[in-house]
């Protein structure tokens, strides 16, 4: 038997510090509010970019062309009748400028290629439109570039030319010289065609400021005021369902003062994740949601798995106090918390090193969750655990069920 | 269970794990970009790719076998020599040692037959990558990039509208809701730029994804815009010349989006507009071109009811009743074009043609002459004359291509440099028996990928998320297995006894651990939708072979050390020798 560490001294302050910072989660919830993403908060979100074309292709003739941009290469995919089904590939290794791209281009039966930019301007730093359909036809299909040198639009010059819609919230994405702007319209639910009647309105306003083929769509995303409602109302039910059928279980394996800390553990550690969103402004999104949902599912097994242990330290020695198989059964298990909670942490940390936006902050919140999942299996679970055990008749020791026999095993005839 | 049959069962899983993995890997890394362009197609376009590339394949042979060309022929045309062969021996004729041109055309009695066999060989290609396609493991929107629309389709106001004429409040909306679906469908097919996913969600909601670029102004007055059923008068003679044209120039008549490129070729007050047919999956199918006039004859919201039902003599009819302006639009209309055709046509596609036997003065019309099938299908086109079923977006997002491909990136580095740091600090710590838990992650992502292949199931960051989770999981599995092992060890147990009872100890608390979790994703995935349900469906099956690698893989690696290897001693932790 290890020598127990006295992790009970301390489940009283804590808990109470515990206590503290949730209910500070919970008054800022009420005060600063919770930076809530598009899905829970009916509206438009539209990122953009301001940029002059580069290159236009255009294409008549009976053959299907569709471009691919890759991180690597421009891709032409060819098929249909005419010639042989075929990919051309113009890596920007070896077709370094737009001068390049367009000589090799122009060259292809059909295909006509202005070119707008210098061409000496890197092929790699095109971009394109999300919103424009990629198979080449009579209407151009444009590469954009940002000019050397150019002074390029500010927020502000953004926020004026969208003056029409009051609640509109403007952000710049990334660095200035990249010309990207996050624009960000609510819909109060009184307009029935909103999605057509914000979009449409964006466009025009973008338009007439700084010319149609200068805007350069890189995503929108426009919900609802109904369907953000069914999302947030959902994703509360869910939990509380999950919580629900998780103390069922541990309840049929363990004891309902083991389930009921162990709930009251998960609680704490999805209470604490949202604290820190609050406090952070983090933005909450359904990736916010999948990123509690996981804590929960993390902080279960983690609580579980002492929980086990208790039990069968419970039978070995019957002896002890429940306080001192709390101790015991975590020390006991101590060194596999924390070697599971560093290695799933190294997984989440890398995804943290190499995401951004949202997968970066989802990552984030998963390691504020870890930690508190660790935390509250030790501390919290236990803290409850003990607590209730005093007000037990047997003082929460375990006592083997005695099997009644049964009255008759029934007679051989 | 014996080692043996634990080894089999292991081998046998990794073994249905790789024929599910394998349409994945064909498709995203041995199918050539052209071939899945083609195969994201919708069907349509597949059967005129097929059509068009073997009418131009044949026009080469004829012009090979005229010109008596002593070349053998090309590859393309292996699947007609495998034909000619077959009827030379029929005909015990001496079959020739290389195919030219001239014996083989001349092996076939008609030019149809060769054209059919030259299509069926590219139609078969392309739906076998679309096959391979269809099994593969799908990149959802936030990984690919796309569109995804939900609509709400308003039932009650279409019910409203309609509230005189239901008797059958749930059969109205079964059907009001098939309607909506269907003309959706049939709208957005138009597109085809790569096959689009449309699903009933809930009661009264249409999901659509159409993965890649997309125009979103277009979709968008496709999507809500209301269809506009009319008829119009065709005009044979235009149609008839358009054939001839057609026939001659099969490779520069159209462009890739079914649109003219030459319009001249039509009168001016004209249109072409393909005439439909629905195919044995109830998808919509061209069947040919007609030219028709572009005045509209009658407008369909004359229309005031249809039936479709049989006549005397047992043929399928559909029956639609006018109103009054209707009728008297329609009396002239038929008195002055008898013999003629006329065209029902819905979001520019012709739905069917009749032709005007006699003046229809009573406002109540008959069409026959198709199956009971065709009818009822007609019937339901007609329907929309009448039937309005509003329909909202509720939920619209576009996501750039090329953010997808930043996000694959991304996602790809941080699994693997995650596993990568994962396994290191194992290795590190648990030294060989570090191997298993190595062992045991790799398997169990590889089990995870292929069960989502199989399931058909869209990865997206969320269900990477939970991925994630199941590493986490898995290493936990692990981790308490070799805790426990130590623990034994330290006890001066054996190593094979101390693995046995290792493994004992922790089965347990492995157990308890990853029902609970498993309760709580399957749960999730059942009754979550979006977000939620991709995570859940990632980690309910991690949760799974999670348990099984732990339990069976890694405890099979230990006694295959013991017994094959002989080894004595356990090298588990730098403390304990």
């Amino acid at each position: 038997m290890k020598k127990a560490i006295k992790f009970s001294r301390i489940f009283l302050p804590l808990s109470l510090a515990s206590i503290a910072v949730i209910v500070s989660g919970i008054f800022g919830l009420q005060t600063v509010g919770i930076n809530l993403g598009i899905d829970f908060q009916a509206g438009f979100i539209g990122k953009v970019r301001i940029a002059p074309p580069a290159v236009e292709l255009t294409y008549t003739g009976s053959r299907s062309i569709t471009v691919d941009q890759s991180a690597t290469a421009i891709n032409l995919i060819m098929t249909g009748i005419g010639s042989d089904n075929e990919t051309l590939r113009y890596p920007y290794t070896q077709y370094e400028t737009v001068g390049d791209f367009e000589r090799a281009v122009a060259s292809i039966p059909g295909i006509q290629v202005t070119v707008r930019a210098p061409a000496s301007y890197p092929l790699a730093a095109l971009f394109t439109d999300s919103g424009s359909i990629a198979r080449l036809s009579a209407h151009p299909y444009r590469f954009h570039y940002i000019p050397d040198g150019s002074a390029g639009i500010s927020s502000d010059e953004i926020r004026q030319a969208i003056s029409r819609f009051p609640s509109a919230a403007v952000q710049v994405l990334g660095r200035p010289e990249n010309q990207a702007f996050q624009i960000r319209l609510r819909d109060d639910g009184s307009d029935p065609n909103a999605s057509m009647n914000l979009r449409d309105g964006l466009a025009e306003a973008l338009s007439a400021a700084f010319g149609e083929e200068n805007i350069v769509l890189i995503s929108t995303d426009f919900v609802g005021s109904q369907f953000s409602k069914t999302l947030a109302s959902q994703a509360v039910w869910l939990v509380l369902g999950t919580l629900v059928l998780i103390m069922a279980y541990a309840t049929i394996r363990f004891r309902w003062d083991f389930a009921l800390g162990a709930i009251l553990a998960i609680v704490h550690d999805a209470l604490m994740m949202v604290a820190f969103i609050v406090w952070t402004q983090m933005e909450f999104n359904s990736l916010t949601i999948a990123a509690i949902l996981t804590i929960i599912g993390y902080s279960i097994n983690d609580t579980v798995v002492v929980f086990d242990r208790i039990r069968e330290n419970m039978k070995l020695h019957p002896e002890l106090s429940i306080v001192e198989h709390l101790d015991l059964s975590q020390t006991e298990v101590l060194s596999r918390t924390i070697i599971t909670t560093v290695t799933t942490m190294l997984a989440v940390l890398s995804l943290f090193v190499f995401t951004t936006g949202d997968m970066k902050a989802f990552a984030l919140a998963l390691l504020v969750g870890m930690v508190s999942g660790v935390y509250s299996t030790i501390f919290i679970a236990g803290a409850f655990i003990s607590f209730v055990s005093r007000f037990r008749k047997d003082g929460g020791r375990i006592r083997e069920k005695v099997v009644a026999p049964k009255a008759s095993d029934g007679a051989l005839v | 269970m014996s080692k043996r049959s634990r080894l089999i069962l292991i081998l046998v899983v990794l073994a249905v794990c790789f024929a599910f993995l394998w349409p994945t890997v064909k498709w995203y890394y041995l199918t050539p970009p052209e071939d899945q362009a083609l195969a994201l197609g919708s069907r349509e376009r597949i059967k005129d790719y097929a059509r068009n590339m073997a009418v131009a394949d044949l026009r080469e042979l004829k012009e090979a076998a005229k010109a008596d060309s002593s070349d053998p022929v090309a590859a393309k045309y292996d699947v007609l020599v495998a034909e000619a062969k077959k009827s030379y021996r029929i005909m015990k004729k001496d079959v020739p040692e290389t195919w030219t041109a001239r014996p083989l055309v001349a092996s076939f009695s008609s030019e149809m037959e060769v054209l059919l066999l030259l299509e069926n060989r590219y139609r078969e290609h392309i739906l076998s990558i679309k096959k391979t396609q269809a099994s593969a493991v799908k990149l959802g929107l936030d990984l690919s990039g796309g569109m995804s629309i939900i609509i709400k389709a308003d039932l009650d106001r279409a019910a409203e509208s309609q509230k005189d004429s239901i008797s059958d409040m749930g059969a109205f909306r079964a059907e009001a809701m098939s309607q909506a679906l269907e003309s959706i469908n049939s709208r957005i097919d138009r597109f085809g730029l790569s096959e689009p996913v449309i699903r009933q969600q809930g009661v009264d909601r249409i999901y659509i994804e159409i993965p890649g670029t997309a125009d979103s102004d277009r979709i968008n007055s496709i999507i809500m815009g209301r269809g506009m059923l009319a008829f119009h008068m065709v005009d044979d003679e235009a149609t008839q010349r358009f054939m001839d044209y057609y026939t001659r120039n099969p490779a520069s008549t159209f462009d890739a989006e079914y649109n003219l490129l030459d319009e001249s070729i039509i009168p001016p007050d004209t249109r072409l507009l393909g005439l439909y047919r629905k195919d044995s999956y109830g998808l919509d199918e061209r069947a040919g071109f007609l030219v028709i006039r572009q005045d509209v004859a009658l407008e369909g919201r004359h229309i005031q009811s249809a039936e479709s039902r049989r006549d005397e003599m047992g043929r399928p009819v559909v029956n639609f009743i006018l109103d009054g302006e209707g009728t008297r639009i329609f009396a002239d209309l038929t008195a002055n074009n008898v013999n003629k055709r006329l065209a029902i046509v819905s979001d520019n596609k012709i739905r069917s043609n009749a032709v005007i036997n006699e003046p229809i003065p009573g406002g109540s019309v008959q069409i026959s002459g198709f199956s009971a099938e065709e009818a009822e299908n007609l019937r339901a086109v007609l329907r929309t004359a009448w039937l309005n079923v509003p329909l909202e977006l509720e939920n619209q997002q576009i996501i750039g291509a090329s953010m997808g491909e930043e996000a694959i990136n991304q996602g790809m580095w941080a699994l693997a440099c995650g596993l990568a740091a994962v396994l290191l600090f194992l290795l590190l710590y648990y030294q060989g028996a570090g191997i298993n838990a190595l062992v045991a992650q790799v398997l169990n992502l590889y089990i995870l990928f292929s069960v989502l292949s199989a399931l058909n199931l869209t990865l997206t960051l969320p269900s990477i998320a939970g991925m994630i989770l199941t590493i986490g999981m898995a290493v936990d599995a692990n981790v308490v297995i070799f805790e426990r092992i130590k623990d034994e060890l330290r006890l001066k147990k054996g190593r094979q006894a101390a693995i046995a009872s290792g493994f004992d100890h922790a089965f347990w608390a492995i157990m308890d651990a990853n029902i609970t979790t498993f309760i709580a994703a399957v749960f999730l995935s059942q009754l979550g939708s979006g977000p939620i349900r991709g995570f859940a469906y990632s980690l309910a099956i991690g949760v799974v072979s999670s348990v099984f690698t732990a339990l069976f893989v890694s405890r099979l690696i230990f006694d295959f050390g013991t017994d094959v290897l002989k080894s004595k001693k356990l090298l588990i932790s730098w403390r304990i020798k």
